[in-house]
């Protein structure tokens, strides 16, 4: 009865399962970086300055994690019977029919955060300081991601994912907000030094 | 001659042993942290893999249960289709025969059956 049911289960799923694995690999990709972008921003702050060595190593392997979780999350769309994209369809921005903007959205996402992931093994050649620069549109990546799957994603409707998606990306985004009033507060401060003892 | 010679002919490595323990602390300290960060790095990877088996697992009942949103999504797509369809074969026979009301309520019932039916049925139209 019990390997019945699994045939049949298998027969259902069979057809599905590179559109299964994409989604699968995306949320995991979702997660992964929501958190990694969690600890880079933590890295930067007080909090926990005394951990900083084990929180670059966390970073990075996150940003590693994610960086392979999209990539299965793009090359197993190109086995999916029912879109049938081309290469083209799951690399280029604004190449695929199908929900263009979200898509492209998606796409831009991955090369930015592939492109400024990796720039972190050549930031001796760049510079510290520019690479530092470079390295904040790493969030701008990761929100083009977030509304990628918002957008587009299959289960975006769903309660479940909504509920998984808020408690992934709330604390990042309080983090980021955090940085960003911080550094304007701060830039405030320097341009009118006065503005301190006010 | 002896004398002027110096001191750390004693010691080959040219350290004395004070800084000899500090460079066997830093060693160590060295190798606690690679071992520290090849921990945090298999952990990463664990947590990846279990994020990935976990939303797939996910995905996989969804499906499996019927409940899957896009597939929910053809199949009502699919039903209402029907339903339009029959209903509109069912006023072209309404429009011949006497007998229309009737023919039409009977084919509204059965496009409205058709429409909670489960979603399994339409796993096969998305593949």
């Amino acid at each position: 009865m019990t390997a019945t049911h699994a045939n049949i289960l298998a027969t259902a799923v069979g057809p599905h399962l590179f559109w299964m694995t994409s989604r699968a690999a995306g949320i995991a990709a979702l997660l992964l970086s929501s958190l990694s972008v969690c600890l880079g921003l933590l890295m930067g702050g007080r909090l926990l300055k005394r951990r900083g060595p084990d929180l670059r190593v966390a970073h990075e392997a996150l940003s590693l994690a994610t960086l392979a979780a999209l990539l299965v999350h793009g090359l197993t769309l190109l086995g999916d019977g029912y879109l049938h994209p081309s290469i083209g369809d799951v690399a280029v921005p604004f190449l695929s029919g199908y929900k263009t903007i979200w898509t492209s959205m998606g796409i831009v996402a991955f090369w930015a955060l592939l492109l400024l992931g990796i720039s972190y093994y050549a930031r001796t050649r760049i510079g510290a300081q520019r690479w530092r620069r470079l390295h904040r549109f790493t969030a701008l990546a990761w929100i083009l991601g977030l509304a990628h799957a918002l957008g587009e994603g299959t289960d975006a409707g769903q309660t479940w994912f909504l509920a998984m998606t808020a408690l992934a990306t709330v604390p990042a985004i309080g983090l980021l907000l955090a940085r960003w009033l911080g550094s304007a507060s701060n830039g405030v401060i320097a341009s009118n030094p006065t503005a301190r003892l006010e | 001659m002896d004398s002027h010679e110096p001191s750390n002919r004693r010691r080959p490595t040219g350290y004395t042993p004070e800084q000899l323990q500090a460079r066997a602390l830093a060693r160590t300290r060295r190798a606690a942290m690679r071992r520290r960060a090849s921990r945090i790095r298999r952990s990463v990877a664990a947590l990846a893999l279990a994020l990935f088996s976990a939303a797939f697992l996910g995905v996989y009942a969804q499906l499996a249960s019927g409940h899957d949103p896009a597939l929910s999504a053809a199949a009502r797509r699919r039903t209402t289709a029907t339903a339009s369809l029959s209903a509109q074969k069912t006023s072209e026979t309404a429009g011949t025969s006497s007998t229309a009301s009737a023919s039409t309520e009977s084919s509204t019932s059965s496009g409205t059956a058709e429409t909670s039916s489960t979603p399994s049925a339409v796993t096969t139209s998305q593949s």
